[in-house]
């Protein structure tokens, strides 16, 4: 809602204040100001009339001109506009004239002395949607009388505006109404308001009639006019208009724009004569073609509020009126329409034609219901005063409203609580008078009638923000709450999640975030710890964010791809973040480590692999207190072309997958245009749900233990798991085997892998003699070649 | 006799002559082999024992000539040991400057830091963490925090819905909602909730469909804004500094009454004005309110008797401030030349 400075001056006494201070208090109580603009700038300006007009000699498109400026003498200017010509009243901005874009300064132009330069308004700083595009292209043209030496140049044409940009919440529609701006100002500076008197006419008796059908419309207002006359609108009110954003067209049409601006009520006018029948009638059930003014055909649809006439649309109620019965140039008698129409169905038809208004706009956020009549007097006072109207009949009214004013009932000490001030009465009742708000006191309680115009109100919480918005919150105390003190901080499962990003960022993973929304064909890939059917958006923007994710690992590879893409030819990181499927709401960790690892200077790079990722997740496990008996891995059985199938593991816990880790497949690193990545995604509210046994501590043993190294031939269809659990289970003596090489090739047949391994063996009794040792390694050398086929490497 | 003394002292001073000559480790054993071992010219004096009359000037002169020259000896082999070691270390001099092995420290997105950092805040003050969920239903996100259906203020809100009632979280409200109609007893409340929400909006430098919010909530008896005040006045400058202060401009938000913008004083220029504060020396860091009585009601508080306060931090946008980044996209492409600025601490 743009505000003109002058008009509010005009109407509230603003003596002593720039617009800047009043923007602040007005930004400070709610009604934000987002911009002052000043219509124009200039200074040093002066109206001069050409006196001479010659061609420069050195140019064929400049002028050299003698322009008397008044009691500043003739001064010689060299001009380019084309207008510019003997006779001609125009703006000149004097040597030493500041303009918005431009200093102006004594000068040669290609060998002519020019003091001072000829203006158009877009120089001044005239918003070009303003101005003709004869305007735009030379000097402004000034009327011939125009007063030859006048140095206020920007008061003589009307630019001495400041407009206050509001931009404005949802709980004060009422301030796009310029009467009630002017009310808000005068009660946050306690300043004096002066609206204008409505004159009243003598009203003839009417036979029109109005009506709705629609549950949209409770209230419809129009009165007959007779015998307007269509012409320009005075000089005051296209100015107004021009401040407000809005052109001036004719009286007729500015006149509804005007008192739209002064009341907020949108207005609509009908050429009486051109409606089927004397009578408007609202509905919602019409179905067919529009035709409306703007010369286009809109589909009606059943919830679209119409005002018709026989039958016919003759309005898109709030949104633009039929062409069939337009006011034009021609027209004599009209029908002014003042109505209510809530918002919901305005903003629905609005929304889906794609048309909306300086009206549709009003209607949606919600308008004053109680001042029908007084708006058709202010239209009927103007229509009078500016466009000769004639007979006036009286107004015709379908009211279904109910019309009490809100009384609302508080006291001081709920005021006083709810602020944490200790305003006295006398303050209370005197800020809520200032704001237009009836107050009865009796002692501390209040009864509070509310304004008409502020439809926002209606609860005593309402009432004290009023109170601090006008005091200022300045005068609320700083006071920590008192509180009881309780056990509080992180939930375990919290401080779970928490040390865990810790530990990962700890081990050198960067820790990132992406966006939740990606495309269906996204989400399917990489869906292997199904939770459910997606989040499908109704609305997306785009199909590239049209689902909510299921999983972490499409997101994260493309943060791969993209710093791969940067030269960053490497990267650890993680996740962890919130999936929502339809089946179930869950919380993932995803990892993923991409190019070589980083090595020491010297050393060759060698890229991340399997173990590297499976040396995490030992960790993660470890670090939650999950020993390797509390999950197992499984070989890969998914299929599909994102992980390599050979190179994969699942994590299992009892029967429940936990996720997946391993090396991408070819074709995905393709995809992604990665050279090598492994990636893991692990479902972290089924992993931080495991009950983790409470630790129990061990005695270190009281013997030496004694360790064996043994370098074994293995089928390789038998893995290291299953060799491991035959050495431990050949001998209780032998408690840990560990590998420690692997190596194939020459000197290993086909078929075989050799494999180094440490036994560590020890007895809780006694120290172990030679003797014990070699027995219990036979026994796990026999047990090995029995059951599993491995040999000692010779 | 005295001849033999003469031999003991001439024993002695060939010795440390020949010592004296010595350079290396090598020639300080061969020493050692000629002059102190069993058979080397010192302990051999006492071979002409025998010979001596007074033996015990005789012995004396020989001891003396021995502690001498194996005083000698030691020093000078602790002098040559020195020596060497320096030799060695000499050797063993490394380039200091190259790099050390890779002990990699993993980096925070900007994001997380100040998540963290927010909730570490509110935890000292006793509140705990509630997070909600993105997916939400239109009760929860709306309808319970005083947004019904064609309420003017959900024009303010884009919203992406899936069918009618389930949409994503265009605020983290949504959180407080759940949390005070899921009170069990209707208790008091201390609570923050972090999370992402959502809006239909075309991703550029400042805006972004997906972002991140903190809200805050607290329900009792008798709270008032001076509660609210002293709590962000304490945030404020547990995050931004002791000196900043706050101040509060009324405002709109449906779910609180009265409403406020929450501006602190400039932490670039101290609030003198620059271009970070647009000279104005304060710049606007939360939204903050009283719960709305309509809000408490529906979720089953009973207004006469509890009131609260709620606010809402902009995640990204107190770290763009914060750290000086120029555009939220920045936090979503995760670019590791970005990301090397916030290592873990």
């Amino acid at each position: 809602m743009n505000i003109s400075y002058n008009w509010l001056k005009k109407h509230v006494d603003l003596e002593g204040l720039t617009p800047e201070e009043v923007a602040s208090r007005l930004t400070f109580s709610g009604a934000e100001v987002e911009g002052i603009s000043y219509l124009a700038k200039g200074a040093n300006l002066v109206i001069g009339e050409i006196l001479e007009c010659e061609p420069h000699p050195d140019s064929d498109h400049l002028h050299v001109l003698k322009v008397d400026e008044g009691k500043y003498g003739v001064e010689q200017i060299v001009c380019g506009a084309p207008n510019a010509r003997k006779g001609l009243k125009v703006i000149v901005a004097r040597v030493g004239a500041k303009l918005p874009e431009v200093e102006i300064k004594a000068s040669r132009i290609r060998g002519v002395d020019s003091n001072g330069m000829c203006c158009s308004l877009l120089e001044l700083g005239v918003d070009g949607k303003f101005l003709s595009d004869y305007q735009k292209a030379g000097i402004e043209e000034l009327p011939a009388d125009a007063p030859v030496g006048e140095e206020d140049v920007l008061g003589y044409l009307g630019l001495d505006d400041v407009v206050l940009e509001l931009s404005l919440l949802p709980n004060r529609p009422d301030l796009y109404a310029l009467n009630n701006v002017a009310k808000e100002v005068g009660c946050l500076f306690q300043r004096k308001v002066t609206l204008d008197e409505i004159q009243d006419y003598p009203l003839q008796k009417s036979s029109f009639t109005v009506g709705s059908n629609a549950e949209g419309c409770p209230l419809f207002t129009a009165r007959v006019i007779k015998g307007v006359v269509t012409k320009p609108s005075p000089r005051w009110l296209s100015e107004v208009l021009t401040a407000s954003g809005i052109r001036s067209i004719n009286n007729i049409v500015d006149i509804g724009n005007f008192v739209m601006l002064l009341t907020g009520q949108p207005l609509n006018m009908y050429d009486a004569d051109k409606l089927p029948e004397p009578s408007l009638i609202v509905r919602d059930d019409l179905e067919g073609d529009f035709k409306a003014m703007d010369g286009q055909t809109y589909p009606l649809r059943k919830g679209d509020l119409v005002v018709t006439s026989g039958g016919r649309g003759m309005c898109l109620a709030g949104v633009m009126t039929a062409d069939e019965c337009k006011v034009d140039e021609n027209t004599k008698n009209i029908v002014v329409e003042a109505a209510y129409f809530y918002g919901a169905p305005i903003r629905h038809t609005s929304n889906r034609i794609g048309l909306s208004s300086d009206s549709s706009l009003r209607f949606c956020k919600g308008i004053n219901p109680h001042q029908a009549e007084y708006v058709q007097r202010v239209t009927t006072a103007l229509l009078k005063l500016l466009a000769e109207a004639g007979e006036v009949e009286e107004t015709v009214v379908y009211d279904t409203m109910a019309h009490e004013r809100k009384v609302i009932n508080t006291n001081l000490a709920y005021i006083n609580g709810r602020l944490g001030t200790s305003f006295p009465i006398d303050t209370v009742v005197a800020t809520l008078r200032r704001d237009n708000f009836e107050v009865e006191a009796d002692g501390e309680d209040l009864t509070v009638t509310v304004p008409s115009f502020r439809i926002d109100v209606d609860g005593k919480a309402d009432l004290t923000e009023e109170v601090i918005r006008i005091l200022g919150y300045e005068h609320v105390p700083s006071v920590l709450p008192n509180v009881e003190l309780s056990l509080t901080g992180l939930t375990p499962r919290q401080t779970a999640e928490r040390e865990l990003r810790r530990h990962l960022l700890h081990l050198g993973l960067d820790e990132v975030v992406t966006y939740t929304l990606q495309s269906k064909a996204e989400s399917t890939a990489f869906d292997y710890l199904d939770h459910g059917e997606l989040y499908v958006l109704s609305n997306p923007m785009t199909v590239e964010r049209e689902v909510v994710r299921p999983h972490l690992a499409h997101s994260l590879l493309s943060v791969a791809s993209y710093n791969a893409n940067r030269q960053n030819k490497s990267g650890a990181f993680f996740e962890v973040s919130d999936i929502d499927t339809k089946g179930c709401s869950s919380r993932h960790l995803g990892i993923v480590l991409y190019g070589d690892k980083p090595a020491r200077v010297g050393n060759k790079g060698k890229a991340y692999d399997f173990y590297d990722i499976k040396g995490i997740v030992t960790s993660i496990f470890e670090s939650l207190g999950l020993n390797e008996n509390r999950y197992r891995l499984e070989s890969w059985n998914k299929g599909g072309d994102e992980m390599h199938p050979y190179q994969t593991a699942m994590i299992y816990c009892g029967k429940k997958l936990l996720g997946y880790f391993g090396t991408l497949h070819p074709l995905a690193l393709k995809k992604y245009d990665l050279k090598s990545a492994v990636l893991l995604e692990l479902d972290l509210e089924e992993l931080l749900s495991i009950k983790v046994s409470p630790i129990k501590a061990s005695v270190p043993p009281k013997f030496p233990s004694v360790t064996r190294d043994l370098a074994l031939l293995v089928p390789t269809t038998v893995t290291y798991e299953a060799l491991r659990r035959e050495l431990l289970r050949a001998d209780p003596l032998i408690v840990k085997v560990e590998a420690f090489d692997l190596y194939t090739g020459e000197g290993v047949g086909e078929g075989y892998v050799s494999l180094a391994v440490s036994l560590t063996l020890l007895s809780k009794d006694k120290t172990l003699s030679e003797a014990e040792v070699n027995l219990a390694v036979k026994k796990a050398l026999d047990a090995a070649a029995v059951k599993l086929g491995a040999r000692m490497r010779q | 006799m005295k001849n033999l003394i003469e031999r003991a002292h001439v024993a002695r001073a060939a010795a440390l002559d020949a010592l004296s000559k010595v350079i290396d480790e090598k020639a300080l054993e061969d020493f050692y082999v000629s002059f102190l071992a069993k058979k080397g010219s010192i302990p051999g004096l006492m071979a002409l024992m025998k010979e001596a009359e007074d033996k015990a000037a005789f012995g004396a002169a020989v001891n003396k000539a021995r502690t001498e020259v194996v005083a000698a000896y030691e020093s000078k082999k602790a002098a040559l040991a020195e020596k060497a070691l320096n030799l060695r270390l000499a050797r063993e001099k490394i380039d200091i400057t190259l790099p050390g092995e890779p002990t990699p420290l993993g980096h925070v997105n900007p994001y997380r830091l100040i998540i963290d950092e927010v909730t570490d805040i509110f935890l000292e003050m006793g509140y705990e963490v509630c997070e909600g969920r993105d997916v939400e239903t239109d009760k929860f996100n709306f309808e319970l925090l005083n947004v019904p259906k064609d309420h003017p203020s959900r024009d303010m809100q884009d919203t992406f819905y899936f069918g009618d009632d389930y949409l994503l979280r265009t605020q983290t409200s949504a959180a407080q909602a759940h949390k005070m109609s899921e009170m069990e007893e209707k208790k008091p409340i201390r609570m923050i909730a972090p999370g992402k929400a959502y809006r239909r909006d075309d991703d550029d430098m400042t805006h972004s469909h997906q972002f991140a919010q903190i809200e805050g909530l607290v329900v009792d008896k008798d709270i008032s804004i001076a509660h609210l005040k002293a709590t962000l006045e304490l945030f404020a400058k547990k995050m931004f500094g002791q000196k900043r202060e706050i101040r509060l401009r009324s405002s709109y938000f449906p779910f609180t009454e009265p409403s406020v913008e929450v501006d602190v004083s400039c932490f670039n220029c101290g609030g003198k004005g620059c271009p970070m504060c647009k000279g104005t020396g304060w710049i606007e860091i939360l939204g903050a309110g009283m719960v709305n009585p309509r809000v408490l009601e529906a979720c089953g508080y009973d207004p006469e008797v509890y009131s609260g306060f709620a606010f809402g931090v902009g995640v990204e946008r107190v770290a763009m401030l914060r750290y000086g980044i120029d555009d939220i996209r920045r936090f979503y492409q995760n670019d590791f030349r970005f990301l090397k600025d916030y290592p873990v601490k």
